[in-house]
């Protein structure tokens, strides 16, 4: 299996998940049931995710067809420019669904405020609308290349693509080229939301582990907050060395396995806010203990992020020569 | 500036050397991901509980944070051993570069803000929450800004050094 295959394998799941998740979202708010709607929120970050890995594995994919007679490196530009437009959108979709998923999880007394303000969820629609239109120009472009029975006459251009295509070269000129500093502060704010990112989801899994029994779960759930927003730097931070250096990170395994953990333990998240199994830890109070599927999850959760720190570290050591 | 030949000694030795140049999975990038790791433990529990005496999550008890120091000496001690083989790799490299010092100073700063802390907040039991928290303000926010330079400086390790190793001094 090459990086083309695991393109293919990818590529339909965020255009297609973005459409369900909308329509979802849509019947969710009409009806105002707050299941459902979460539901949509956490499939939005799931997509969010999963576009990542889908975006990456199509410099692979490039690799692996640019000499195939038929195949104009203009349409895998201008496919490139609309994927790229389309996962900048679906992160910030998957950036708002999250912050809207952590209020739904809340417990305050007040039950008023710990649901999602309407502004929070409104800002999901529009985000998710914009998006569902760049997966579809993203989709066609990507489908153009290797189906010219599709295309009528002339190579069909693309605003979006156009426009992502131009965005890809000036990131990759501001990363490399503009300054050689640039890198080295990326580094240190990745650094930095590795650090936010273990401390708080690290003392929220050992709270429900067993550690600090005194901690009632609730309040000390709202350091999250700065876990999510460490996540956010270093989703950031991350796109943009890979964008800066696609060739280095692509073929190397220890990235690919480090993109996989990730997958791997924010699935594991994802299906523990959506299970209802977060609402019954509300509830822990000081000396109280966890469930044990609660303990299965957080136990997890700190391995996998370990994991993906040592596994990040362990990048050059992989790199292909 | 002369670079002394202690550490020409220490690079030709056998374990510095195979830290450096061995293509085994548990030499220099083992050692330097268990650095990074140590930093998780160590700096990420000293914000959770900087954070909290900052006003974050104000509803949660205080006191019992004072468990988080256990997983911050855990962090400094992984941090001083992975640190000390990685001096044994490269010490031409980390002692003729002025940021080492600078990393070693703001660290010991942090460190020291963090213990002032225990000391001074945490094992008081005469404070009360709001006392806690107006008495470690400042410290909090020190330990913070320390952290933040220490890690900066850390990271900028890679990219600031003068020589890589002794043989190679200009």
């Amino acid at each position: 299996m090459n990086l083309a295959h695991v393109h293919l394998l990818l590529n339909h799941w965020p255009i297609i998940g973005t459409f369900i998740g909308l329509g979802l979202f849509l019947v969710s708010l009409a009806a105002n049931v707050d299941d459902l709607k979460q539901v949509s929120l956490g499939l939005f970050s799931l997509i969010a995710l999963s576009a990542i890995p889908t975006y990456m594995s199509g410099n692979g994919a490039q690799e692996a067809i640019k000499e195939s007679p038929g195949v104009s490196m203009a349409m895998i530009e201008t496919h490139q420019g609309a994927a790229l437009l389309a996962v900048i959108f679906m992160e910030i979709t998957g950036a708002v669904s999250l912050i809207a998923l952590w209020r739904f999880s809340r417990t305050v007394k007040n039950p008023r405020l710990s649901r999602p303000a309407r502004l929070n969820l409104s800002a999901v629609l529009a985000l998710a609308v914009v998006t569902s239109g760049l997966m579809a120009i993203a989709g066609n472009t990507g489908g153009n290349i290797r189906h010219p029975e599709i295309l009528s006459g002339q190579e069909e251009t693309s605003i979006a693509g156009a426009a992502g295509a131009a965005l890809i070269a000036s990131i990759h000129h501001f990363v490399i080229d503009s300054s050689m500093w640039v890198w080295p502060i990326l580094e240190d704010l990745h650094f930095i939301g590795l650090i936010l990112l273990l401390g708080t989801v690290g003392v929220v899994n050992l709270r429900i582990l067993g550690f600090f029994k005194q901690l009632p779960l609730a309040p000390l759930h709202r350091f999250i907050a700065w876990g999510i927003a460490g996540f956010a730097v270093n989703v950031i931070t991350g796109l943009l060395f890979y964008l800066g250096m696609p060739d280095f990170y692509i073929m190397n395994v220890v990235f690919q396995l480090k993109l996989f953990t990730i997958m791997l333990a924010g699935a594991i998240l994802m299906l523990f806010y959506c299970t209802g199994a977060f609402r019954a830890l509300g509830q822990l109070g000081p000396g109280e203990d966890a469930p044990r599927f609660a303990k299965f999850i957080a136990a997890s959760s700190i391995v996998l992020w370990i994991a993906v720190i040592i596994l990040g570290r362990y990048i050059p050591f992989g790199e292909v020569t | 500036m002369a670079v002394p030949l202690i550490f020409k000694t220490i690079e030709e030795s056998g374990i510095s050397t195979w830290i450096r140049d061995s293509p085994s999975f548990f030499a220099y990038w083992f050692i330097l991901s268990f650095h990074a790791l140590g930093m998780g433990l160590l700096v990420g529990a000293s914000v959770v509980i900087d954070l909290r005496i900052l006003g974050v999550a104000r509803d949660l008890p205080l006191a019992p944070l004072k468990g988080l120091y256990g997983i911050m000496w855990a962090g400094f001690w992984i941090q001083v051993a992975s640190g000390s083989l990685l001096l044994v790799a490269y010490p031409t490299k980390a002692f003729t570069n002025p940021d080492f010092y600078i990393k070693l100073t703001l660290i010991g700063l942090a460190v020291g803000a963090m213990h002032k802390l225990n000391k001074r907040v945490f094992s008081d039991s005469s404070l009360s929450e709001s006392g806690m928290m107006m008495k470690g303000r400042a410290l909090a926010v020190w330990s913070l800004v320390f952290w933040t330079g220490a890690v900066t400086a850390g990271r900028l390790l890679a990219y600031t050094y003068n020589y890589l190793k002794y043989d190679y001094r200009g």
